[in-house]
């Protein structure tokens, strides 16, 4: 996706006299592009990223408008409070992207995956975070960023092929029609999802899916027609249990006084056998991969 | 000076007396270095960021003398529905105090960040920054000043306020003193000053005017916590404990001799 990125913020973002992109000295065989084309406006902070989430609410203060890169959890557990006090307290207009969400640098090891980044983006204020499903997302959701002007978290996964029609951008989209189960997916695991179809055709037929790009979302009506339909609720993501999208999905839905009769919630399980692989690997070990996900909507669906 | 440094001095012990609050120390060992900026230093539309953020009361004590905040908002200080709580609250003095502060630690990157800026729109304004040595424990303070130094911010001034003293120790006991080779080792001009005599402060300030190179300037401003009462010079007690009426009696007597 990092491509995909790249290609997005020098169509929405690089000639923009306010631009500025930070890199905590990451970025090779990717950012050159941006590097070439911003000049002084691309600045290489170095690893020190504290020093760099604050260097950059100072800068927004001046009026410009940064993007900073870094593997996801060096841009986001590392410096939360600098994330706090100096951009969601002055409601500062910074970016933070961050590559590789969830497992995505698999055997890399534990340091490098992100499981609870959402969870402290949604409890921040003023914040959102954007979690792109596929390539073509990237492009409305810097321009999003562009009009919101407020911390702004985009959390890069990979991209894979697909062959599906897909509708417009939103926060969430329908997918695929079923009537069966309801099944919300965050990002990038729509493509497990998608993956259902040539394991069990039958079971796919049933699903009513949904993918979310956005947190936090409002639910659209046809969504909550869906879970009254299905009376099956699904939620998929690659995070933990907690302040993720069953997390926002369950309380909005509490709040709404909708109970679906059965609910599954598949999250990322942390590391369960104690050891390490690949993306894919920890996948399968927190029931993520599509064989998995597969068992588990059987589990509800009888 | 239409307000003396002796009136700013006894304002201030009002201000904590009646509202029973600490940090006095903190706020009397960095007060001669805010009384220079914003009485001598300071631009207009130029940014400071008070990085030692427990000193609030000190700041808003010189800002009123100096006609920035007024009185009746100082009068707001440590009650509710107040816009000056005990730590530096965000946008204070809109777009010349921009952030909160009372975690140490942020304030030299948040002025690296400006100055950086100011350097992109090739605009001739300086930064100030104003640390406590203690703070410099901080690992993102050292980030910054690599930063500053890298990126050549020379119109970045710095002023530490080295009273030796830290929350719980002397800064000898509990991660080291501050010393000018510390940041001469990392890049920066460096000068050294008396922290009370704001002839001093002011002569530092006027010679990193004449800093010809590009490195970014640190004041270190020696001073004692607690400065101008006798009970609490160079005492821990000092970060913590509020004046009783005696000592509120017997500082304003003291800080008339300063």
């Amino acid at each position: 996706m990092r491509k995909a990125f790249v290609d997005a913020y020098i169509r929405v973002w690089s000639k923009k006299v306010q631009s500025i992109f930070l890199t905590g000295d990451l970025g090779y065989m990717a950012l050159e592009p941006i590097k070439k084309i911003m000049k002084k406006h691309f600045i290489n902070a170095g690893i020190a990223e504290q020093n760099m989430v604050s260097v950059a609410a100072g800068m927004a203060a001046e009026g410009f408008v940064p993007f900073l890169y870094s593997i996801a959890p060096f841009i986001t557990l590392k410096n939360v409070e600098q994330i706090r006090n100096d951009i969601c307290f002055p409601r500062l207009p910074v970016t933070l992207v961050g590559n590789g969400g969830g497992y995505g640098y698999g055997i890399m090891g534990s340091t490098h995956h992100i499981l609870e980044d959402l969870s402290i983006f949604s409890s921040l204020p003023h914040s959102a975070s954007y979690i792109p499903a596929f390539d073509e997302d990237l492009l409305p959701q810097l321009k999003h960023i562009y009009k919101r002007k407020k911390l702004a978290y985009l959390r890069l996964g990979l991209a894979k092929k697909y062959s599906l029609k897909l509708p417009l951008y939103s926060a969430i989209r329908h997918i695929h029609s079923g009537s069966g189960i309801t099944v919300f997916v965050l990002g990038p695991l729509i493509h497990e999802v998608l993956a259902i179809k040539a394991i069990d055709e039958q079971l796919f037929k049933e699903l009513d899916i949904w993918v979310v790009s956005e947190l936090p979302f409002t639910l659209p009506n046809n969504a909550l027609s869906s879970i009254k339909k299905c009376g099956k609720v699904a939620v998929i993501e690659e995070h933990v249990q907690i302040g993720g999208l069953g997390s926002q999905l369950g309380e909005h839905l509490l709040s709404l006084s909708t109970f679906p009769k059965k609910y599954v919630h598949l999250y990322a399980k942390g590391y369960p056998s104690g050891k390490y692989g690949s993306q894919q690997f920890h996948l399968n070990e927190s029931g993520l991969s599509a064989t998995e996900i597969v068992q588990s909507l059987k589990s509800i669906l009888i | 000076m239409k307000y003396s440094r002796k009136e700013i001095y006894r304002d201030f012990l009002t201000l904590v007396y009646k509202n029973n609050v600490g940090h006095i120390g903190s706020c009397l060992s960095v007060m001669d270095i805010l009384i220079s900026l914003y009485f001598s230093l300071k631009k207009e539309g130029e940014k400071i960021i008070l990085s030692k953020g427990h000193a609030a009361p000190a700041l808003y004590v010189v800002l009123a003398a100096r006609g920035i905040l007024s009185k009746k908002k100082l009068n707001t200080f440590h009650q509710n529905n107040s816009d000056l709580p005990v730590h530096v609250p965000n946008g204070l003095i809109k777009n010349e105090i921009p952030f909160a502060s009372g975690s140490l630690g942020h304030g030299l990157s948040l002025a690296c960040g400006i100055a950086h800026a100011n350097k992109l729109k090739h605009n001739n304004k300086k930064v100030y920054c104003v640390m406590s040595d203690g703070e410099c424990n901080e690992g993102q303070v050292w980030e910054a000043a690599q930063y500053a130094a890298q990126f050549k911010l020379n119109n970045l001034i710095v002023f530490i306020d080295v009273n030796n003293l830290q929350a719980f120790g002397t800064t000898h006991e509990v991660l080291g003193k501050i010393t000018a080779d510390k940041w001469k080792a990392f890049g920066w001009k460096t000068y050294e000053c008396n922290g009370h005599s704001i002839k001093e402060i002011v002569s530092s300030y006027k010679k990193t005017m004449n800093n010809s190179s590009l490195k970014p300037n640190v004041i270190l401003c020696h001073t004692i916590k607690g400065f101008g009462l006798s009970f609490f010079e160079n005492k821990l007690k000092s970060h913590y404990l509020p004046l009783t009426e005696k000592q509120y009696n017997l500082g304003l007597l003291e800080v008339q001799k300063l």
